[in-house]
């Protein structure tokens, strides 16, 4: 295996400090409404929320970052870090999102020596820019020189370790039973990246109902151990 | 590349003449029409109801409609009925609707349901680009129409984009579809136990967070079976989201919302829309 695989392996770490362990994007509300309660429907959850929610807008944003970086378009990828952020009507995964893309660029800018990643967080600290996760996984990938695919794969995969650690603690199900879900899970991911490939600009960002109600609600949501 | 030949075109231009606001240009041509305005109460604020001539949306059929408000000029915009789209067998229909808003200005543009029949597919992209003062009440309802065998979603596809601009940054972008021919849509995470799906977008300088935690007590006070969420968007304004089985749960929701916003800005009473 070479060194830049395991370089974006790093990234990919559940103990890797992005602060995604706060943030359940909207799990937290049907666990409370007794709608997840065990690893079968946290497995209905996880995968309406890649197939629906992550393929249309972080995964075809990562394939169209990544592009744009192949093709020196920076105002595609400002643009894309934008309609990333503003795409999602939940307020506090909004902020969430954005506070892992911050907690991310800042370690990547460490750890990397990537002039792109530099002039994101440049950005950022002016706040010309928003920070998200997905657009610092694109330039990251680009910048390793992993494949545009494998960089969509690992960042879904990233996410669903995370989401499946968060269920452990939180439903709270059995640590066995969540490394099934994501050994299950890999033919799902590997699906997930043959549907962005064939995604047209019409369906970036496309909701998925529900789970974007369970996201606003969390607002309300009286006890709770995530901020999403 | 020829211009598309329009099934439908509306332009509306509205400008404040003396406190008023009134038609600088109003032009519509084939299947799109609106009526004269009417000002309800003593707003000085027109309404206008946009009709489809032919009585609902058939295969192919495009609409384009393109909405001024000058500055400080108001309008209220809604349809006479639901939009009705019928099967498709060749060709969605689309519709697409441009809107500036001046500074200072308001629009109120509250649609009836779109109702997507059997085999129906609708793409719909509507375009709002604002200036700093500028005011916006913006509501759509998707709902499943009736079929001939009772299944709840017979539609082939509906879709609804909506980007909005605020002193030309991005500040809204909302993509719905629904595509029953497709994807599964009754299932943990989509639609659930549900058929409709409501969007309400307001976007105002006064519209802070304040507004919002009220409003959230106002939705939690309305009875039916709906659920419904409110948050905060990047700009002053929010989003209320309705997903129920009956297009009424989802006005009663959005009626209880503009009540407030009503009374809250103007200290007056909402002005009904009734059509019929």
């Amino acid at each position: 295996m070479d060194s830049s695989l395991l370089t974006l392996f790093q990234l990919c770490d559940s103990n890797f400090p992005s602060g995604g362990f706060s943030h359940s994007f909207g799990l937290e509300t049907y666990i409370q409404q007794d709608k997840v309660v065990d690893p079968e429907t946290f497995s209905q959850w996880l995968t309406l929320y890649v197939q629906e929610q992550m393929v249309t807008a972080d995964g075809y944003a990562i394939k169209l970052a990544y592009e744009a970086l192949e093709n020196d378009n920076l105002e595609e990828i400002w643009h894309l870090d934008r309609v990333l952020t503003v795409q999602n009507m939940s307020r506090e995964t909004r902020e969430g999102t954005r506070f892992m893309g911050r907690s991310l660029v800042k370690i990547a800018e460490t750890i990397y020596d990537s002039e792109m990643i530099n002039l994101y967080s440049k950005r950022i600290q002016e706040k010309k820019s928003n920070a998200h996760p997905a657009i610092l996984f694109a330039m990251a990938g680009h910048h390793l020189k992993i494949s545009r695919d494998t960089t969509i794969l690992y960042y879904m995969y990233s996410t669903v370790i995370n989401l499946v650690q968060n269920a452990v603690r939180a439903i709270p199900i059995g640590q066995t039973a969540g490394q099934q879900i994501i050994s299950n899970f890999q033919p799902i991911l590997k699906k997930a990246v043959e549907t962005i490939n064939t995604l047209k600009e019409s369906d970036f960002g496309t909701i998925a109902p529900g789970i974007e109600m369970a996201q606003l609600q969390h607002e309300n949501v009286t006890v709770r151990i995530f901020m999403s | 590349m020829s211009k598309p030949e329009w099934t439908g075109i509306l332009n509306l231009d509205i400008e404040n003449r003396a406190g008023k606001s009134v038609p600088k240009n109003v032009y519509f041509h084939d299947a799109l029409k609106v009526q004269r305005p009417i000002y309800h109460g003593r707003t000085g604020r027109p309404c206008y109801y946009i009709l489809n001539v032919g009585g609902g949306y058939l295969d192919g059929d495009t609409y384009r409609t393109e909405v001024r408000v000058r500055e400080n000029a108001e309008l209220t915009l809604t349809t006479l009925g639901a939009t009705l789209i019928y099967k498709t067998p060749t060709k969605p229909v689309y519709q697409e609707t441009e809107i500036f808003l001046a500074e200072n200005s308001y629009l109120e543009y509250l649609s009836d349901p779109i109702i997507g029949y059997e085999k129906a597919r609708y793409s719909q992209l509507d375009t709002i680009h604002m200036k700093k003062g500028a005011t916006l009440l913006y509501s759509d309802i998707l709902t499943p129409g009736w079929s001939a065998e009772g299944r709840s979603f017979s539609y082939d596809m509906l879709q609804l984009r909506t980007n909005i601009y605020m002193e030309d940054e991005l500040v809204v972008y909302d993509n719905i579809k629904l595509e029953p021919a497709v994807q599964k849509i009754d299932v943990l995470g989509f639609m659930e136990d549900y058929t409709h799906l409501g969007t309400f977008i307001v976007i105002s300088e006064k519209a802070d967070g304040e507004l919002v935690k009220r409003l959230q007590e106002v939705i939690n006070e309305q009875a039916g079976d709906f659920k419904a969420g409110i948050s905060s968007l990047m700009v002053s304004g929010f989003t209320v989201r309705v997903m129920a089985n009956m297009t009424q749960d989802i006005e009663k929701v959005f009626s209880a919302c503009q009540k407030l916003i009503s009374e809250t800005w103007y200290n007056k009473q909402l002005s009904s829309l009734r059509k019929y």
